[in-house]
């Protein structure tokens, strides 16, 4: 028994420990197991929203998402929608990583400037490019028009594939400074003496890029890719503001089903059978990025 | 002294239990008093989605009267929305910090809630009102169970009146306000050109859609339920509904299909569409926004298929209810029965004179009422659309003869009506399945 062979100091240490770690572990618990097990809970009810009042159903919630094509429709969408404006965040974060690392006139200012998108609240950020996108006072259509490449305003919101495009576009835009403010960081430590040992080897700018700069990023890029697709795939409020997940059901992901279910249809108990599924999803993103986190540290 | 002194024990530094215990009592009191001083002023919550300047300005006009008559009184005004009050709503239920008053959302909202057994009986407040101030039935719909009301009308609005340009249609020689739906075709397709589009009808998956294809469904002399609440959606007269919105898409501008009621509102309002579907908001901001067309704006009730099927007019029914939990029942039933009182009502009206119409026979026929320059100068178009909000239906009740439908706002909220839209009119999909399809999930509502 180890608690015999305890000195009584050792013992007094162990419970002090215990009372400094008690409050980490009793807010954990509040905001993190409590609303999980919670939501396990509410999906195994048909439970009406605004009385939180239902009956047991057990799985059959889950049997009856999966059945649905609306489930399976929505995660297709939601991965497509994650895969979309990752792929454009880390170019453009990337590229203009590289741009902001170079000496230009006013670097601190454009590296400022550079974040305001990240910074601006979602809602603000929608009523510009709605502004932008609109068919009979948005400037992009303007353009389109004078330049020629169309007689009619384009409708970019409004139907298929134009809208799903531009809500993975405003998607980018809208994230792509914090792939810039990781890579940027990562940039300033890669020592120059492997630049120049790559010149001396005749390197030129892209093969330096490929060469020396991105396997320098790769540890970086490995971490921003996984925390940005868990963010990206629980986006809600970007494209429910946009396209309201329409038209029809094409820009409608899994958060938007799970905000229909639980205040339009008010069926709490499915909305959380919803929201537990896509948990599940994301835990594999969560266990790809805890794995990769231990292998750096064990590095 | 020992701590554990026989003769001191149950004492506290020379003071016995039975004293610290009602020192603390004491003391307890003592930090509670002000607590209960405080109690005393009540905060009414009053919410309501119609939040414009003028009106935002007329409200305070309430509160401030109110406040002053019922000193102690606060209202608190929190604005909520049309496409947001579901969550917000279902939020404040589940938690149990509700609003007092609730105002200006539709009349199936009330039902649902009413249904879920969520909502304070009204009748006190329409007998503070006076139930002979009303129009004959206004209270109707809000009767769900024999002889309880479950909220009141605090306004009529004609949702989907026909606005058109009379000077557009001058230029375009079209002598008379289109009444069926290929004479409006046709007047569009004339007006139609030079940077107007013809109508900004809305394709989007919203409930504007949801409530435009509910009323076309009616002027094609249809419905949605039988009176007895059977989905009754799978007709000939949903197909040749849909077949009109489909027919109107290419006299709609591009982004229609992501319209909801304030860009439709925009683009009539703003000359560029040379016609609108909307409520009597069309008249302030006209007037405010582009004078130089206010001369020439007039309205209709919407066009119907032929004219052997009468005009259907949508009415949401802009309602007045209590929730249940709401504290204070006694202030808050005192402060609805105020939204009603002569002189505050009356600004509220004219905040946006013919968007929310009287529900007070009364007030209809005040001087002072009718003494407004946007009632003045549109008299004729006020007046047809009081008449046709009157005797207007929205989903919750779609005639005379039908039931109350409960699941009305839960049948608008899930977006299936705006989806069976887009499904036929955007993607071109087989009428007759997604028609079928959408009459199921509809049952799939009613049943859950």
């Amino acid at each position: 028994m180890a608690n015999a062979t305890q000195s009584p100091l050792e013992r007094n240490y162990a419970r002090l420990g215990i009372l400094l770690i008690g409050p980490t572990v009793l807010v954990f618990c509040a905001v993190i197991v409590y609303p999980l097990v919670s939501a396990i809970y509410l999906s195994l009810f048909s439970i009406y929203t605004p009385t939180l009042e239902g009956e047991w159903v057990g799985l059959s919630n889950y049997r009856e998402l999966l059945a649905k094509g609306e489930f399976w429709s929505s995660l297709w969408t939601n991965i497509i929608w994650t895969v979309g404006t990752l792929t454009l965040q880390i170019v453009f974060g990337v590229g203009m990583a590289l741009v902001l690392h170079q000496n230009l006139i006013f670097r601190s200012l454009a590296r400022s400037l550079i974040l305001f998108p990240y910074f601006v609240s979602t809602v603000v950020a929608v009523l510009v490019w709605r502004w932008l996108f609109n068919d009979l006072y948005g400037i992009l259509n303007h353009f389109v028009m004078l330049s020629g490449a169309s007689d009619m305003p384009v409708d970019w919101l409004g139907s298929m594939p134009n809208a799903l495009l531009s809500v993975i576009l405003v998607g980018a835009w809208k994230y792509f400074p914090f792939v810039v403010i990781a890579t940027l960081a990562r940039l300033q430590t890669i020592p120059d003496h492997l630049y120049e040992a790559a010149k001396i080897d005749g390197a030129g700018p892209i093969a330096r890029f490929f060469d020396v700069t991105l396997p320098q990023l790769r540890d970086v890029l490995v971490v921003i890719i996984m925390l940005r697709a868990i963010w990206d795939f629980k986006e809600f409020d970007l494209i429910f503001l946009l396209t309201g997940g329409g038209p029809v059901t094409s820009t409608q992901t899994l958060p938007l089903l799970v905000y229909k279910e639980a205040f339009a249809l008010n069926q709490m108990g499915m909305a959380s059978a919803y929201a537990v599924v896509m948990m599940a999803i994301m835990l594999v993103f969560m266990i790809l990025y805890i794995r990769r986190t231990r292998e750096e540290e064990d590095r | 002294m020992a701590i554990n002194d026989p003769k001191t024990r149950g004492k506290a530094g020379g003071v016995s239990r039975r004293t610290a215990i009602g020192g603390m009592a004491a003391a307890g009191a003592a930090l509670a008093a002000p607590a209960r001083v405080w109690a005393q002023d009540a905060t009414i919550r009053w919410w309501s989605p119609q939040a414009s300047p003028g009106q935002l300005s007329a409200y305070q006009t309430q509160i401030d009267l109110f406040e002053a008559a019922n000193p102690g009184t606060k209202v608190v005004f929190e604005k909520t929305s049309d496409e947001g009050y579901q969550p917000q709503l279902a939020a404040a239920f589940a938690s149990g910090e509700v609003p007092n008053v609730v105002t200006h959302l539709p009349s199936f909202a009330v039902s649902d809630y009413w249904a879920n057994g969520l909502l304070e009986s009204f009748n006190e407040v329409i007998e503070a009102v006076g139930p002979e101030k009303y129009y004959r039935g206004a209270n109707d719909i809000y009767e769900i169970d024999a002889g309880v009301y479950a909220g009141s009308g605090i306004g009529n609005s004609a949702a989907n009146m026909l606005w058109v340009r009379k000077d557009l249609m001058e230029q375009a020689g079209i002598d008379a306000i289109p009444e069926t739906w290929d004479e409006l075709r046709a007047a569009l397709q004339k007006m139609q050109g030079g940077g107007i589009y013809g109508a900004p009808l809305p394709y989007a998956k919203n409930s504007m859609t949801t409530l435009t294809i509910i009323g076309f469904i009616h002027l094609a002399g249809g419905q949605i339920f039988t009176p007895d609440l059977q989905v009754a959606l799978d007709s000939d007269e949903t197909r040749n509904a849909l077949e009109f919105y489909k027919a109107m898409r290419e006299l709609c501008p591009p982004g229609a299909t992501n319209y909801s009621w304030g860009e439709s509102l925009t683009a009539f309002v703003s000359g560029a569409t040379a016609t609108g579907i909307y409520t009597g908001r069309v008249l302030i901001n006209v007037n405010d926004q582009n004078p130089p067309i206010a001369d020439h704006v007039t309205c209709a009730t919407y066009p119907t298929i032929s004219k052997d099927v009468p005009s259907w007019t949508f009415n949401d029914f802009p309602s007045v209810f209590i929730p249940k939990a709401a504290g204070d029942m006694e202030m808050t039933k005192k402060f609805a029965a105020s939204l009603y009182d002569g002189a505050g009502y009356i600004e509220q009206l004219h905040a946006a004179p013919g968007h929310v119409l009287p529900v007070l026979q009364t007030v209809a026929e005040d001087p002072a009422y009718l003494n407004n320059p946007i009632i003045e100068k549109y008299t004729a178009e006020v007046e047809l659309m009081a008449a046709s909000a009157a005797a207007g239906h929205n989903l919750g009740w779609e005639s005379p003869e039908h039931k109350p439908n409960v699941k009305a706002g839960a049948i608008v909220g899930s977006g299936v009506l705006a989806e069976m839209v887009q499904r036929i009119v955007l993607n071109d999909e087989d009428a007759t399945q997604v028609i079928g399809e959408t009459a199921k999930a509809i049952e799939d509502i009613m049943k859950a």
